[in-house]
């Protein structure tokens, strides 16, 4: 003792072996939530992710990753996910503009709907980040890129968007709530906002909250937890009093604040990929199975060229998920073996699965190894190795509608 | 929660107890509540066999929570006598009960136990390096 991850104390930090990248130094200079006060008060324990200190878990109500994550699946949770950026792109023709630079066919949806889609790197294909579009109109896309990518998008798309045409980089405007769980739309009606809208969804709503302060919100039918959901999206002023709202009206569902450790364990049992991980410049959509946020069919959009050859060739290497056959647990980067004792490629994600309580994880695995689904490989586990089992996720069934 | 001052402590946040009054002397292994409060839900511990060697301060095995994984290191030399087996099926124990039924391992020592385990803090050096920290 004592290592410890992500939420472990500076002082106990002596032999920490870090299992999910750059968050163990807190970083004096993390943006802060607008909800940072209401986190600390529940006993937050915290982590940085892309430049924001954010709650991992808050064991101070009760809670920790396995009774928030099981909250989530079993009743509802809300998530501070503010960290994620916020940007618009608007002006004469926006979501034209936007459709001919983001993978996705911004065509196939409507003013109103929203749609997973991907910025990927022109030369290579390789993905600079998955984000959220959310087409208002014509002439106007709100974007939710990830934290740590957003200044790069936002820079990609301004280089390349024509004057008329403005990118705002907005990330600390607005906070973003997701409430997400089976009883997360009997909480949303009781704290006054809508929620019969469908999947992908969204609409802009008058909310007032019992202190007088009145604003307008996005409420859509999005999430990253495979369960029936909601993101809220408020002026930053207004975040706390939406926060509050919806945990007093939430007890009663037995909702409970979760932090992005449960985040990661319920988008992994999804078989979601976390950019960083599971994508990145290194890897495209191709190779993650994301062929179906790509709009093949576009006369132009970021890594045509290269991604269409790369199909047309065969894809060197495709996303798998891995169930552990025994009690060990898969971790993000190991290597993966086959029976013969060959490496045919690495895991990028890895977790223990709270609903089925064994080692999940996702992997970049070999074409032409013959591996399929059910195929027994084995995971070299810090110098153990681990047997699992090749699957394609999600690990457990999806409920988002 | 009190630190129990019926045993032994290091600065690693683990606790030593020696248990009966056995020749040669076995020592029980865990970690202090400190430490399961820091590491979060603990989802899996791996332990060493029984009649593994053991050298004070090397790794004897690993607690995992869902983000991390911790070395546990030996408070002596000595061999393995047992493990908590109970924490196959359930390492949620060291989480509920790290004093108690979350313990780790058994360890026979070898040599003399008062030169094996005399540089670990009492029960109150332990509270005070808490509260330093």
């Amino acid at each position: 003792m004592l290592s410890g991850g992500i939420a472990v104390p500076s002082r106990v930090s002596s032999h920490r072996r870090e299992i999910v990248g750059p968050l163990a130094c807190p970083d004096m200079t993390a943006q802060r939530s607008p909800l940072h006060d209401r986190h600390d008060a529940l006993g937050a324990k915290w982590a940085d992710f892309g430049g924001w200190r954010m709650p991992v878990e808050y064991p101070g109500t009760g809670g920790g990753v396995l009774a928030e994550h099981l909250a989530v699946r079993q009743a509802v949770g809300i998530f501070d996910v503010s960290h994620l950026g916020k940007a618009t792109v608007s002006g004469p023709g926006a979501a034209a503009f936007l459709n001919s630079c983001l993978s996705n066919d911004l065509d196939r949806i409507g003013p109103g709907q929203a749609q997973y889609t991907l910025c990927c790197d022109d030369a290579s294909g390789g993905v600079v980040d998955d984000l959220i579009a959310y087409l208002r109109g014509p002439d106007e896309v709100f974007l939710v890129p990830n934290a740590a990518n957003t200044a790069e998008v936002v820079r990609r798309l301004a280089a390349a968007a024509p004057a008329n045409i403005a990118v705002t980089q907005q990330h600390a405007d607005f906070v973003i709530l997701a409430v997400q769980g089976p009883r997360s739309a009997q909480v949303l009606a009781a704290v006054g906002l809508p929620a019969d809208h469908a999947y992908m969804s969204f609409t802009e709503t008058a909310w007032q909250s019992s202190g007088g302060g009145s604003t307008s919100v996005i409420v859509c039918r999005t999430g990253y937890t495979g369960e029936h959901g909601y993101e809220l999206i408020a002026p930053s002023a207004m975040g706390p009093a939406l926060w509050d709202a919806v945990l007093d009206v939430g007890a009663e569902q037995g909702l409970r604040p979760a932090g992005l450790g449960a985040r990661d364990t319920l988008r992994t049992e999804m078989g979601y990929p976390l950019h960083g991980q599971d994508l990145s410049l290194d890897i495209t959509p191709n190779q993650a199975r994301l062929g179906w946020a790509v709009g093949w069919d576009k006369p132009a959009f970021w890594g045509r060229t290269a991604l269409r050859a790369e199909k047309q060739a065969g894809v060197g290497r495709l996303l798998w998920g891995l169930r552990s056959s025994g009690r060990g647990i898969i971790r993000p980067h190991l290597p993966v073996f086959d029976e013969a004792g060959m490496v045919v490629g690495e895991t990028t994600s890895g977790t223990f699965s709270p609903s089925l309580r064994v080692g999940i994880g996702l992997a970049l695995l070999n074409r032409g190894t013959a591996i399929t689904s059910g195929s027994e490989l084995q995971v070299d586990v810090r110098g153990r190795l681990l047997a699992v089992a090749v699957t394609k996720p999600p690990f457990v069934d999806s409920h988002v509608r | 929660m009190a630190v129990p001052d019926d045993r032994k402590y290091s600065e690693q946040h683990e606790w030593v107890l020696v248990t009966g009054d056995e020749d040669p002397a076995v020592a029980r292994v865990g970690i202090t509540d400190f430490a399961q409060g820091a590491l979060g839900d603990i989802v899996f511990v791996q332990l060493p066999a029984e009649g593994d060697e053991v050298s004070a301060g090397e790794p004897l095995g690993e607690v995992e929570s869902t983000k991390s994984v911790s070395d546990i290191y030996a408070p002596c030399n000595g061999t393995v006598r047992a493990h908590n087996a109970d924490l196959d099926e359930t390492p949620e124990l060291v989480n509920s009960d790290p004093y108690g039924d979350g313990w780790l391992v058994e360890i026979i020592v070898s040599g003399d136990v008062a030169d094996q385990l005399g540089e670990l803090l009492d029960a109150d050096g332990y509270q005070d390096l808490l509260d330093r920290s």
